[in-house]
C-alpha cells in the first residue's frame, strides 16, 4: 500500500510541476525539502481525497508541510485503512 | 510635481506583433490580425472570426510550480510588462527604489479560467475546484503578479472600466506621477476573451460582426456595411516616469502622456449615449488637462469598434469637439480587432509610433464611409504628416469614456 501511495505522491508532484528527482522517503514536503507551499499542500490533500476517497481536516493538511515523504505515505495508508474499516 | 508622464518603455502582445514598429507597420499596411478560429481552438465553430495573439507559455514568465491555472490574460500581461521594463532599461531596486514604483495593470480578469473551473465544479463537485484558482483569475492578479515578479512595492491597483480600462490605466498612472506618489508606473491592460462563454455573450448581444466570407473584412469601423466588432486578445504595458526622473537616469523618452479625461454616459449599461455628449466632454477635459487646443491635435485614434451605434456616437462627439478643423481620424481596429481594455494601450502605442514617424495609420476596410460617421478619415493607406500631439479614445460598457493625449518625446 505504501509503495502505491509513494508512486501516487510522486506522480502528483510531477503533475504539479515539482522536480521529483531528488525526492526520497526522508525528503520533507514543505519548504525544508520538496518546497510545497500552502496552496500546493492543499492541492495535494485534495488529490489524496479524490484518489483514495478519504477526508482530511484543514489543520491536517497544514501538518503535511513538516512531514517527510515516508511519514506522509504512512499517514495516508493509515487513513485509508481506518476509512475502509468503518 | 510632474505635468506629464514620460513614456520610456512599451511592451505588447498583440495579434499583429510584439514590437511597436511591427504593430504600427501592420496597421499602416493593412496586414490583418483577423482569422478564422483554428480547428483546435475553443472558439472553432463558435465565432466566424477573431484576432488571436501568439501563444505565451506560462512557465516562461512564472516559476513552473506557480504557473498552473494562471489565466492567459495574466501570462500575456507579465510578458508585456517584462518587455516594457526591458525597453525602458529599468531594473527595480537597481534603477529605482521599489517603493517608488507603482503598478496600474487592468483587465476583466481570468474569466476563461473561471468558466473552466465552473464546469469542473459542476461535473466533479468540490474536488474539481483548484486551490490555485483565485490567484489565477482575480482581476487584480495581473497587477499583483507584476509586482511579485519585478519586486515592485509601491501602490498597485487595477481599474475595472471594461473597454476603457487601458486608456484609464494610462490616465491613472499620470495621476499617480502628478501626485508625487511614484517615480515610475508600470501601467497597462490585458484581456483574454477568446473562450466560448464570453464570445457567445457578445454574439447573443448582437455585438459581433457576422456574415463575412473573408474574415479580414469583418472589422470595418465607420464603414457603411459594418455590422459589429471582432473580439481580440492582447496585452499592452507602458513604463511611465516622471520626466525629470527619466532624464536624470538618462532614459530615452519616446513620447509623453500630456493629459487625459474621463466621463460617464449615465445612459445605459451597454448602449452609448447617442449624441456622444459625454464622450465629447471627455475629449475636452483631456485637451484642457494637456493644456492644448483643438488645432494642436494632429491625429485622433478613435475607439471605433465597428458597431453601428458606437461608431456613429463617437463621430458625433468628435465633430462636436473639433468641428470642421478636426484632425485626421482613424480606428486601427480594422486590423487588430477589438482588444477590449487592452485596445487603449495598444492604440496609445500606435499613437506613439505615429508621433515618432510622422505617419498616420488608416482605417482598414473603410471602403464606403458611413455618412453618419462624418470624419476626416485616413483611409486607403497611411498619411504622411508630422504631428506634435495625438489623442486616443477608449470607451467601455458601462458608459465609460476615456481620452488620452500624447505628445512627442525626444527620440
Amino acid at each position: 500500500m505504501t509503495a502505491e501511495i509513494r508512486r501516487f505522491l510522486l506522480e502528483s508532484l510531477s503533475e504539479m510541476n515539482y522536480d521529483t528527482d531528488d525526492v526520497d522517503d526522508d525528503t520533507v514536503l514543505g519548504p525544508a525539502g520538496a518546497d510545497l507551499e500552502s496552496l500546493a499542500l492543499a492541492e495535494l490533500a485534495m488529490r489524496v481525497e479524490d484518489h483514495y476517497g478519504v477526508r482530511f481536516e484543514d489543520d491536517e493538511a497544514e501538518l503535511f508541510a513538516a512531514m517527510t515523504v515516508g511519514e506522509f505515505c504512512a499517514a495516508v495508508a493509515d487513513r485509508v485503512k481506518t476509512a475502509s474499516a468503518t | 510635481v510632474s505635468a506629464s508622464g514620460a513614456v520610456t518603455g512599451i511592451g505588447l502582445v498583440t495579434p499583429v506583433g510584439a514590437a511597436v514598429d511591427e504593430v504600427f507597420d501592420a496597421v499602416c499596411a493593412g496586414r490583418s490580425g483577423l482569422a478564422r478560429p483554428p480547428g483546435d481552438h475553443a472558439l472553432h465553430g463558435v465565432v466566424d472570426v477573431a484576432a488571436f495573439s501568439p501563444p505565451v507559455a506560462a512557465d516562461s514568465v512564472i516559476p513552473p510550480k506557480d504557473a498552473r491555472l494562471v489565466d492567459r490574460s495574466i501570462v500575456m500581461a507579465l510578458r508585456a510588462a517584462e518587455d516594457a521594463l526591458a525597453d525602458a532599461g529599468i531594473v527595480v531596486g537597481r534603477d529605482v527604489d521599489p517603493y517608488r514604483v507603482a503598478v496600474v495593470v487592468s483587465g476583466v480578469g481570468g474569466l476563461g479560467t473561471l468558466a473552466d473551473q465552473a464546469v469542473e465544479r459542476s461535473t466533479r463537485g468540490r474536488l474539481g475546484v483548484s486551490p490555485f484558482m483565485l490567484p489565477g483569475v482575480l482581476p487584480n492578479m495581473a497587477a499583483a503578479r507584476t509586482a511579485i515578479k519585478f519586486g515592485i512595492r509601491g501602490c498597485t491597483s487595477s481599474v475595472g472600466t471594461a473597454c476603457a480600462a487601458g486608456g484609464q490605466s494610462l490616465g491613472e498612472a499620470l495621476r499617480v506621477l502628478r501626485a508625487g506618489e511614484a517615480d515610475v508606473v508600470v501601467c497597462g491592460c490585458t484581456e483574454a476573451p477568446l473562450f466560448p462563454t464570453f464570445a457567445d455573450a457578445f454574439g447573443n448581444a448582437l455585438a459581433l460582426a457576422r456574415g463575412w466570407a473573408d474574415p479580414t473584412a469583418a472589422s470595418r469601423p465607420f464603414d457603411r456595411r459594418r455590422n459589429g466588432l471582432v473580439l481580440g486578445e492582447a496585452a499592452g504595458v507602458f513604463v511611465l516616469e516622471r520626466p525629470e526622473f527619466a532624464r536624470a537616469r538618462g532614459a530615452r523618452v519616446r513620447a509623453e502622456v500630456l493629459g487625459w479625461g474621463a466621463t460617464n454616459d449615465a445612459h445605459h449599461p451597454t448602449t452609448p449615449r447617442p449624441d456622444g455628449s459625454s464622450a465629447a466632454e471627455s475629449m475636452r477635459i483631456a485637451l484642457r488637462d494637456a493644456g492644448l487646443g483643438t488645432t494642436d491635435v494632429g491625429y485622433l485614434n478613435a475607439h471605433g469598434t465597428g458597431t453601428k451605434a458606437g461608431d456613429a456616437a463617437e463621430a458625433r462627439a468628435i465633430r462636436a469637439v473639433f468641428g470642421d478643423d478636426m484632425p485626421p481620424v482613424s480606428s486601427t481596429k480594422g486590423v487588430t480587432g477589438h482588444l477590449l481594455g487592452a485596445s487603449g494601450v495598444v492604440e496609445a502605442a500606435i499613437a506613439v509610433a505615429a508621433l515618432r514617424r510622422g505617419l498616420l495609420p488608416p482605417t482598414h476596410n473603410l471602403d464606403d464611409p458611413d455618412p453618419a460617421c462624418d470624419l476626416a478619415h485616413v483611409r486607403g493607406g497611411p498619411l504622411a504628416a508630422p504631428v506634435e500631439a495625438v489623442m486616443s479614445n477608449s470607451f467601455g460598457f458601462g458608459g465609460h469614456n476615456v481620452s488620452v493625449v500624447l505628445g512627442r518625446g525626444d527620440g
